[in-house]
């Protein structure tokens, strides 16, 4: 038995250094430092599968490292330049914490070269059935009754925090509003159901369920217009009543430094999954989300237009 | 070279047997209670510089660490007001005994186990630090046995190669 | 949902060569990664989740199920063998398996946990197939006041778990509690006792922390032993035949049934997982049995409750993740991030639209089960034999596992040193007598207990009613109550009883 194992062990341990050794494709760690159950390490999953389809060069391995900005920090300090490593990050790192709490962070936006962006979802409001709430224009009016507004977050200083802030303190009732943290979007997604909050919100997928059960009902989208496609096709975008809003992106990035041609090659090979017919479907139907590429002034202006909404409504989430 | 190791063996054979006789005994309840007690002040000190707090909180974030930190104090000095009434009284108190030999015994073994770290963090090879724990507790143990020294070594390399090469831990 | 409907087909879909293969294969390293301290389930589903990509959904789950089911048996097999929980759940079979173990009842040990976690795996099995979405209704009724009354109940275990001094488990308890506190507050995101140490950030990681209060403390009391008594002697070992007598197996029974029920509604509360429930199910057993004493010294009742309990936990937490797509602990998040990739959105809707493929499942779960217990049969006798490796071999190896494991959490050192500072720290509380299971309890349970208080309180403005609001509170209540007047009995009749025993010493005298 003892040698049998032994054997397994060496033949294993050979085989795999061949591989290494003699492989010509270049691995490229892809570090989310988000839950490995989350929305952009199930994306970027799939981008892994689906990377060694679209190009013979360079294969993508997917890693989560839950710990969002210590997990950047550690990723700055251990990487340099053109080394195989990308990492995620999104406005809540750039424009959130950065400007809540920035001794969080030891890293700035010039420490990476941005690849591309892996999506962009479209959070929606959901409300309690009960209020029968189901457009801006009754959100609008149960608001101006002046009743407490209490909203189910993923997370105290979230951009789902921020996006109802902004919603609410655009209305005028940044004083009535309270934003319950909840420590994952599914909790804040069921808080509604339950009655501990009126409204919450949360990525499309996260409320699907609990909406076809009934339990609630969709507000409004936090977008320019009307969501299109999918369950919640119809639901009318904030943007449309001059709400402000913004779409959760997630940004692949690479050190600082690195060779143009490979962030070149890497934007491509991200490019190609994302048109990838398969990967499209299963981003629109499944996950509710949409390939968005970018380029890196829609990048700079995303974090802008973020960090301004932060700097205008951070005293209605942090008080 | 026998004859050096079974002379350092007597050495610390002699040294060993004239610790092992060198005990301390301490109140092991009461110190309990006067270190937790001094813990539990120190904690609620640092308090406001290490937790900020935001005046939008129904229940900040300070609440729950000193209400944990008042049990304490409640506890401990319940144990040293026990322990006091047993002096007052003459009665035994509860002593625990340290014997000398252990606790350098053990400050060995933390060291080696320091030794693991440091010399795996320093090298940045986790196998490094590996391969020196074992020799260290060979050592420790007395150990002669030439095949204990090459099961051990190569279980630490087998080991640090499966989490390296299959579990793809990078160290 | 006709269940009857898709028995047929799901059966179809589930009992073919390929998924009998993985399901095994995942038993097999789900069951070898949990026995190796700081390597936890949820590490290993993460690690081999790619595995999963190129299959479709039954393939893919019965590994990743397998993984999970066989974490909940494999991290008593360390608890057992050498007093370190391969994982946080294994905990409380560690108070009763390594002492049975030490007794020369290796074999016994470990076969006792292979068949309560068996039995609690395929209980709760049944639970997910027959009762799944009714029970799932009920539980998404509890919310965040009833969660704060479920830690309230589990902080009464302390009193079991505390030793000779109940004072110094309320310490240790405070400690571990506080130590639940470091990191980012869960409410604000400030940070709390971090002392400007960015790792910190993160908070203290339980498997990590797991490390240094048993294991390398457990290294570190080598120390106490003189060379010659280290290792087992070996006619203890020759007389290990694994047998389990006829009056222990009868004494299995309610434990069993009673861990496997508690471990069952407790997976269905999501937050909660398998150490709440091992815990809740030990104290429970000790409480109802006939033979107190032998707790913590190798009952075989408390190995038994806390195995059945832990693996209860496995089935129970897929009843909200299938039925409304809420994933009850970490490892079935990842599960459910498998189906997501597969284009399959857990909830009530996928049993009409995939009900083949859910049934498939929850089929896959008993399938996964037996075949723990079939592996776990030929493997028992494998890893009793860990316990005649020379401790001279076993001592530094164990040390590189603990290390390795540590490292692998988050892929740094800094683990590594909260893993020797918690050695270090265990190791003190030795010399003190002061209980490390109190502290593994308070940071177990500190987090969802403090979290759920404050965000009660915040959904009530501050009014404390809200811990009365519901009948699940004051069932809870009720509980709680019977725990804490059953707690001040036995400790009036210990101070008679002690008081009884001195007089009669002194009138002897």
């Amino acid at each position: 038995m003892k040698r049998i194992l032994s054997l397994i062990l060496a033949v294993l341990m050979i085989v795999g250094m061949f591989a290494g050794c003699s492989s010509k494709t270049e691995s490229w760690k892809v570090t989310c430092p988000w839950a490995p159950s989350g929305v952009a390490a199930m994306v970027s999953q799939k981008a892994a599968a689906k990377s060694t389809e679209h190009s013979d060069s360079i294969t993508l391995v997917a890693e989560a490292i839950k710990g969002d900005a210590a997990t950047v920090n550690t990723w700055v300090a251990d990487t340099e330049a053109n080394d195989p490593e990308l990492v995620f990050v999104g406005e809540g790192l750039l424009s959130i914490t950065s400007i809540i709490d920035p001794a969080k962070m030891q890293f700035s936006y010039d420490d990476f070269v941005f690849v591309e962006n892996l999506y962009s979802s479209i959070f929606v409001l959901s409300a309690d059935a009960k209020l029968n709430i189901k457009s801006l224009a009754d959100l609008e009016a149960y608001v101006a009754k002046g009743e407490e507004i209490s909203v189910a977050v993923n997370g105290a200083t979230s951009s789902e925090a921020f996006l109802a802030a902004a919603l609410f303190g655009s209305m005028g009732a940044g004083a009535q509003l309270k934003l319950t943290p909840y420590q994952s979007a599914a909790e804040a997604a069921q808080a509604v159901a339950k009655g501990e909050t009126k409204f919450a919100v949360s990525h499309q997928t996260q409320i699907l369920e609990t909406y076809q059960q009934g339990s609630v009902s969709i507000v409004c989208a936090f977008d320019e217009k009307a969501i299109e496609d999918g369950p919640f096709a119809g639901v009318e975008g904030v943007g449309e009543h001059g709400y402000p809003y913004f779409r959760n992106c997630c940004f692949v990035m690479a050190r600082k430094g690195t060779d143009e041609q490979k962030i070149t090659e890497l934007k491509n090979l991200y490019d190609e999954i994302l048109k990838d017919e398969e990967v499209s479907t299963w981003l629109n139907d499944t996950m509710l989300l949409e390939a968005d590429t970018m380029s890196t002034e829609d990048v700079q202006a995303h974090i802008e237009n973020v960090q301004n909404i932060v700097n205008q409504y951070k005293d209605v989430v942090v008080g | 070279m026998k004859d050096m190791i079974e002379r350092v063996d007597t050495r610390l054979d002699c040294w060993g047997e004239k610790l092992s006789k060198k005990n301390i005994r301490y109140p092991a309840d009461l110190v309990t209670g006067i270190l937790f007690l001094v813990v539990s002040v120190v904690i609620l000190m640092i308090m406001p510089q290490q937790v900020a707090i935001s005046e939008k909180d129904v229940v900040n974030g300070r609440e729950f660490p000193k209400l944990l930190m008042y049990v304490m104090m409640a506890a401990s000095a319940v144990l040293i007001l026990k322990e006091g009434y047993k002096i007052v009284t003459k009665k035994p108190l509860e002593m625990k005994t340290l014997n000398l030999l252990v606790e350098v015994k053990a400050l060995i073994i933390m060291l080696i186990l320091l030794g693991t770290y440091f010399i795996a963090k320093v090298t940045d090879l986790f196998v490094v630090g590996a391969v020196f724990c074992c020799l260290a507790f060979l050592v420790y143990f007395r150990c002669r046995k030439k095949s204990y020294y090459a099961i051990t070594l190569t279980l630490a390399v087998a080991i640090w190669a499966a989490f390296r090469f299959i579990l793809g831990v990078n160290f | 949902m006709d269940m009857l409907q898709f028995i047929g087909p799901a059966s179809g879909l589930l009992f073919t060569l390929e998924n009998i293969i993985w399901i095994n294969l995942g038993v097999f390293i789900g069951s070898v990664f949990a026995a190796i301290p700081g390597l936890s389930v949820i590490l290993c589903v993460i690690l081999f989740l790619p595995v999963t990509y190129t299959m479709s959904a039954v393939p893919g789950m019965m590994f990743l199920l397998g993984i999970y089911c066989a974490g909940g048996y494999g991290g008593s097999v360390s608890a057992i063998l050498i007093n370190t929980p391969g994982t946080p759940h294994a905990a409380a079979t560690m108070m009763d398996g390594h002492p049975l173990s030490q007794q020369g009842r290796t074999k016994a040990a470990l076969k006792i946990a292979l068949y309560a976690s068996t039995f609690g795996g395929i209980f709760s099995a049944l639970m997910l197939l027959f009762l799944g979405p009714q029970v799932a209704k009920i539980s998404a009724k509890l919310g965040t006041a009833e969660y704060f009354m479920v830690c309230l109940f589990g902080m009464t275990i302390i009193a079991g778990v505390s030793g000779k001094s109940m004072i110094k488990g309320i310490i240790a308890a405070c400690f571990g509690l506080l130590l639940s506190c470091v990191g980012s507050d869960p409410m604000t995101s400030y940070d709390r006792f971090t002392f400007g140490v960015s790792r910190l950030y993160l908070g203290l990681d339980l498997a990590v922390c797991l490390i240094g209060l048993f294991a390398l403390v457990e290294i570190i009391a080598k120390a106490e032993k003189k060379h010659s008594e280290l290792n087992m002697h070996a006619s203890k070992i020759s007389k290990d035949d694994g047998k389990i007598t006829k009056d222990e197996y009868k004494r299995m029974v309610r434990p069993v049934v009673l861990s496997s029920l508690i471990g069952s509604m407790v997976g269905i509360v999501p937050g909660t997982g398998a150490s709440e429930a091992s815990w809740f199910s030990y104290n429970t057993a000790k409480n109802m049995s006939k033979h107190k004493e032998e707790f913590g010294k190798g009952s075989v009742e408390g190995i038994a409750a806390a195995e059945a309990a832990n693996n209860a936990v496995t089935g129970a937490t897929l009843i909200p993740l299938l039925t409304l797509g809420i994933p009850g602990d970490g490892v079935v998040a990842i599960m459910l991030s498998a189906l997501m990739i597969n284009g399959l959105n857990p909830g009530l809707s996928l049993f009409t639209t995939d009900g083949d493929i859910m049934y498939a499942i929850m089929l896959g779960l008993i399938l996964v089960n037996i075949f723990m217990f079939i592996q776990g049969k030929f493997l028992t006798s494998l890893f009793a034999k860990v316990v005649a490796i020379p401790q001279q071999i076993l001592t530094p190896i164990i040390v590189i596992f603990c290390f390795a494991g540590a490292y692998s959490v988050n892929n740094n050192y800094f683990d590594l040193s909260v893993a020797l500072v918690f050695g270090l720290m265990a190791w003190l509380m030795r010399k003190l007598e002061l209980p490390a299971v109190p502290v593994l309890l308070g940071m177990v349970l500190g987090n969802m207990t403090e979290t759920n208080f404050r965000r009660a309180l915040l959904i009530s403005n501050g009014s404390p009613s809200i811990f009365f609001s519901s009948v699940f509170c004051w069932i809870f209540i009720g509980l709680i109550a019977i725990v804490v007047f059953s707690i001040i009995r036995s400790k009036i009749k210990e101070t008679r009883a002690a008081k009884t025993a001195t007089q009669e010493v002194s009138s002897n005298g």
